[in-house]
């Protein structure tokens, strides 16, 4: 209740301050101007091409992301040695913010879809990494005392004990990464490309149409939202047969 | 053994490099056809640190001007995030006004606002700052927020029952228990700044590490690329570093669960 007439409250007011010439609409737009130029742009359908390029490379990264980090994950967190070999690169790379090498990235791979396909990737793939190998690290010490001792072979413990151990931190690793592969296809069509959402709104924002820059954030926005909840119901899925603790909802 | 894990370690790293090196120099690299000018390699790269730090300098007004930008937006980061995030965890009726706005922007990535903040503030340092502080209030907010709401009911009660005023218990039992939580917060935002900052700077400006970074790459001068990015991971660290110490110190007093060290 509160919440509705709150958000309601900032749309009028927005639109009062902007049609009253308080502050100039060139700059801020108005609720009006934003729905119409969002309508314009889908009937015109000049949109649709932005948001086919910026999913395809939205879902090609992370699926790469994903393709790589869980199986990489799951090997390290399960071979000392393999964890010993590559933690230097992860920790590196973890700590920068990735895209910092957008730069290098366009170098390589040049402003069409790939060099943002990359920085998905990387963006994406090391929370997942790091969640995967966590969720592996952390498999219960008695099951796996017990497993040994009834003599589970390495393959059975891995499959029952481990790996369904594993798949809560999964599913935060790829939530995380899910905001993270956003942001790098945000930041990537802002930097250099030639169409997607991104691209759409540096175009609309250095010619300064802001109600198109408002529709483009409204996309992202809304983009973000979807994933999230996909995320959340394929965990509900995956998860299904945990007993759920705590109270009874 | 003992030191596997430095050595394996130490052995991987040196491998890479090795070969990274190795790519530009021998009669490979025709067949190859990598050129200095893509992957640069370890000792350009050394020597291109060496020289902008201390031959031409031209490094220092960058990180000076980054730097400022990052403090502060981290500054008011902290400054509107912590109050506001406690406020509406201590008073249900400013969580119901604030949640919408809270988790439409933490479902958005912030620096699609960027070309917005720019036609705002323009290209300088508060076009930064902004982005900054979109990037880094977020986790503080709903951290100090969270911190709030998970306050030990009991704790409260017994106050309560005892006649504290609001102010007592906000001082006493609120602020306390709510420091780990911002911390974890502020810990987040320390990453999420960082990214501000770089994506900023790269996007537009007239001067800091960022921009250095884009000059760069847009002169396929590879080398001074890799000395940014290494800047800028050093400064992750470091700045990760600072906070840990921070926390340690303010959470001496806490007694320690689980097994000793």
């Amino acid at each position: 209740m509160i919440s509705g007439s709150a958000v309601l409250a900032f749309f009028v007011i927005w639109e009062i301050v902007a049609r009253a010439g308080l502050i100039d609409p060139l700059f801020i737009s108005s609720p009006t101007l934003v729905a119409r130029a969002g309508y314009q742009l889908f009937a015109e359908g000049e949109i649709w091409n932005d948001l086919r390029v910026s999913a395809a490379e939205f879902l090609t990264g992370y699926l790469l992301a994903a393709a790589v980090a869980i199986p990489l994950g799951l090997a390290v967190g399960w071979y000392t040695r393999l964890y010993f070999l590559l933690s230097p690169f992860i920790d590196v790379l973890n700590a920068v913010p990735r895209v910092t090498l957008l730069p290098l990235i366009v170098i390589w791979f040049g402003i069409g879809i790939w060099s943002k396909v990359v920085v998905v990737f990387l963006g994406a793939v090391i929370p997942m990494l790091i969640n995967t190998f966590t969720g592996v690290t952390t498999s219960e010490e008695r099951f796996l005392r017990v497993a040994r001792s009834l003599g589970a072979s390495d393959l059975t413990i891995f499959w029952t004990i481990v790996l369904p151990g594993t798949v809560p931190f999964i599913f935060t690793g790829l939530k995380y990464a899910a905001g993270r592969a956003l942001l790098g296809v945000v930041v990537g069509e802002l930097y250099a490309a030639t169409a997607g959402i991104g691209h759409l709104i540096a175009i609309a924002g250095n010619t300064l149409q802001t109600d198109k820059v408002f529709v483009g954030i409204l996309l992202v926005m809304l983009a973000g939202l979807v994933t999230v909840e996909v995320l959340d119901r394929l965990e509900r899925r995956f998860d299904a047969w945990r007993p759920t603790v705590g109270s009874a909802p | 053994m003992k030191h596997e894990r430095a050595l394996l370690g130490a052995a991987s790293v040196a491998v890479f490099l090795t070969l990274w090196e190795g790519l530009t120099r021998g009669w490979w690299t025709e067949h190859l056809r990598v050129s200095q000018i893509f992957v640069s390699s370890p000792s350009a790269i050394a020597v291109a640190f060496y020289r902008m730090f201390f031959v031409t300098g031209e490094i220092w007004n960058d990180l000076r001007v980054s730097s400022l930008e990052y403090a502060v937006g981290f500054f008011l980061a902290v400054v509107v995030g912590i109050p506001l995030g406690l406020a509406a965890g201590w008073y249900p009726r400013l969580h119901y006004v604030v949640e919408p706005f809270l988790s439409a922007l933490s479902a958005t990535p912030q620096v699609a606002f960027l070309p917005l903040l720019i036609a705002w503030v323009g290209i300088g340092l508060w076009s930064k700052v902004t982005v900054i502080v979109l990037l880094a209030v977020l986790p503080i907010t709903i951290s100090a927020q969270a911190a709030v709401k998970t306050v030990d009911a009991g704790l409260l009660k017994v106050a309560r029952s005892f006649g504290s005023s609001e102010w007592q218990i906000f001082r006493d039992i609120i602020v306390p228990s709510a420091v780990p939580f911002l911390l974890a917060g502020l810990r987040l935002a320390v990453g999420r700044a960082m990214i501000g900052v770089v994506v900023g700077e790269l996007y537009a400006a007239t001067a800091g590490v960022g921009f250095m970074i884009h000059l760069a790459g847009s002169s396929f001068q590879t080398d001074k690329v890799f000395v940014g990015v290494i800047v800028i991971a050093a400064s992750g660290l470091v700045l990760i570093e600072v906070l840990r110490r921070i926390e340690r110190r303010v959470e001496a007093w806490r007694p320690r669960v689980g097994a000793a060290a």
